[in-house]
């Protein structure tokens, strides 16, 4: 049974794509939705422009995540969003294991071959560290039909 | 004036080619800008002269050193007075700690293993002595440790570290004399009036499009460092400490801030930056490559050895206490300050400050990769999969053990 599922949420066009996965997962089994975005702060960080980074980021995840929940007003699903500070793959299992998630929604986005060599994709490691079902919501291509894998 | 629109745009045309390195590489611009200046200082004056990038220009070294006053102030401002009022002892410790190791260590690999002289060596010193209060602030944020003691203390403690550093670099190069007197009594009374005047003087002229809360800042910023200056010492100090006396209220009014960075990292430190690493000279760097490696890595053990058992002490997690060590060895902002400071006092050859740059980028980027190399994702390392494996099963089977299911 799914009782709780997190989607981590970045704005990017494949976490539109899980989101509208992670609403449908929700009304399915009438779990309660977690809305999760991660603010980064630079990988190599220095003084000022890393607190800067970080409240910008911050800022504009709460708008992000606002508009969400504005979307999810009419679809009957009890939400919460978080923001939070860190890596993206990190945050998101160490949400999961603290709020008792069963089940983890993310969406799958290229990434530079530098961010792949520094922390790899945050999709793989959260398929590799999550102690719960992880489903990884590919963008749709325009040839066939978008998928969620698990 | 057609050649300094020239040399502006080449010089703002670099800060935004850094910009987007600093984007697609997920780095600090102030890393990005240096490793450009110094590039572009390489390519460009091979290619048709050091002229054309002129560093030395009156109106570039304004600008510059305009942005390191008010990088510095924005830094200090980043202080959260009641957490410093409230865990000052300890902090105090553990700041001094943070800053006399890594300062002792690196002046003494400098003067016995380098060779260098005695004041180039305390210089070494100080520039390898920082920490960077933002970086280690994004850790506790991580770890959800900065509403903690240890967390509060930590961060605490890396003001400490860099007002020690700060007050190192203003007052260890500078001779005591009536100057510096004067000096330290107009900024006992200005630090004094100043929490009391200006959040009174914003609220009765603020908040208008003319911008008045900006140009008494910069006015305050540039009359001590003026100051500063007139009596030998360095401007970033007094504009440090400006920050942090008015932490509690300009550092509160996060619009202002968010104007101020605006100026600062849109117009002003990339000129600083820029030409912190144009100045560098990768011939000097490669033909003696010993300093960068000495100050590097007598930094990065000096700290482990003064910050690590501090965290332990504070019976931090070892994974955790070894991140937060590391990353408390960066310090890009206040170490290239300090070079650019003895390089343009004469304390520093050219070939030191290159050394001394490059060791403080080194300490920017080598424990950040060696802490994301070796501590990620760090609260579930010890349960990692098999490393070996290419790609993990898509899904997982919840362990029981860990729900208590």
């Amino acid at each position: 049974m799914i009782r709780k599922i997190l989607l981590g949420y970045d704005g990017s066009q494949a976490a539109d794509d899980a989101f509208r996965f992670a609403v449908e997962l929700a009304k399915k089994y009438t779990a309660e939705l977690h809305l999760l975005a991660v603010a980064r702060p630079p990988e190599l960080g220095d003084d000022v422009e890393t607190e800067a980074v970080i409240e910008n980021s911050r800022r504009h995840y709460d708008r992000l995540l606002g508009q969400l929940d504005a979307r999810l007003a009419g679809e009957g699903v009890a939400a919460q969003a978080h923001v939070v500070v860190g890596h993206p793959a990190e945050q998101i299992v160490r949400y999961a294991d603290a709020h008792g998630i069963d089940h983890i929604v993310v969406g799958h986005r290229g990434h530079t071959l530098f961010e792949r060599w520094l922390i790899g994709s945050v999709a793989r490691q959260v398929i590799a560290y999550a102690h719960c079902a992880v489903t990884v919501v590919r963008t749709a291509q325009p040839s066939a039909q978008a998928g969620g894998r698990q | 004036m057609t050649g300094i629109w020239a040399q502006a745009a080449l010089w703002l045309g670099l800060a935004l080619v850094a910009t987007l390195l600093s984007i697609g590489l997920r780095v600090a611009t102030a890393l990005s800008e240096i490793v450009v200046g110094t590039i572009a200082q390489l390519l460009i004056g091979a290619a048709l002269g050091g002229v054309l990038l002129a560093g030395d220009a009156s109106w570039l070294k304004f600008l510059a050193g305009a942005g390191a006053i008010v990088l510095t102030f924005l830094a200090g401002a980043e202080l959260d007075p009641a957490v410093f009022r409230h865990k000052w002892k300890e902090a105090g410790a553990v700041g001094l700690v943070g800053f006399v190791s890594p300062f002792l260590v690196c002046a003494a690999a400098a003067h016995y293993l380098l060779g260098w002289s005695t004041d180039a060596s305390w210089l070494a010193g100080v520039a390898m002595s920082t920490t960077s209060v933002a970086v280690v602030y994004a850790v506790m944020l991580e770890f959800g440790l900065n509403r903690t003691d240890y967390g509060k203390t930590v961060l605490a403690a890396c003001f400490v570290n860099d007002l020690a550093t700060v007050l190192a670099l203003g007052f260890l190069f500078s001779p005591f004399s009536l100057k510096t007197l004067v000096f330290v009594a107009v900024a006992v009374v200005v630090f004094a009036i100043l929490p009391w005047l200006t959040p009174r003087f914003f609220h009765r002229f603020g908040g208008r499009p003319s911008e008045l809360e900006a140009k008494f800042l910069m006015l305050c910023l540039f009359g001590m460092g003026a100051l500063a200056s007139w009596a030998d010492s360095e401007a970033v100090l007094p504009a440090y400490l400006i920050g942090m006396v008015l932490a509690g209220t300009v550092g509160k009014d996060h619009a202002l801030i968010r104007r101020l960075r605006t100026l600062t990292f849109g117009l002003l430190t990339p000129f600083y930056f820029i030409r912190a690493g144009s100045l560098v000279s990768v011939p000097a760097l490669v033909a003696a490559p010993a300093g960068l490696l000495v100050l590097l890595l007598t930094k990065m053990l000096a700290k482990v050895v003064g910050v690590y058992p501090v965290t332990k002490l504070y019976r931090s997690p070892d994974r955790e206490a070894a991140y937060t060590t590391l990353l408390m060895s960066t310090g890009l902002t206040f170490g290239t300050i300090s070079a650019l400071f003895g390089l343009s006092h004469g304390v520093i050859d050219e070939g030191q400050y290159s050394a001394l740059v490059a060791a403080v980028v080194g300490s920017a980027v080598v424990p950040t990769l060696i802490a994301n190399a070796f501590f990620m994702p760090r609260h579930l390392l010890d349960e990692a999969v098999d490393a070996g494996d290419p790609m993990p099963p898509v899904a997982r089977p919840q362990p029981s053990a860990r729900r208590g299911t």
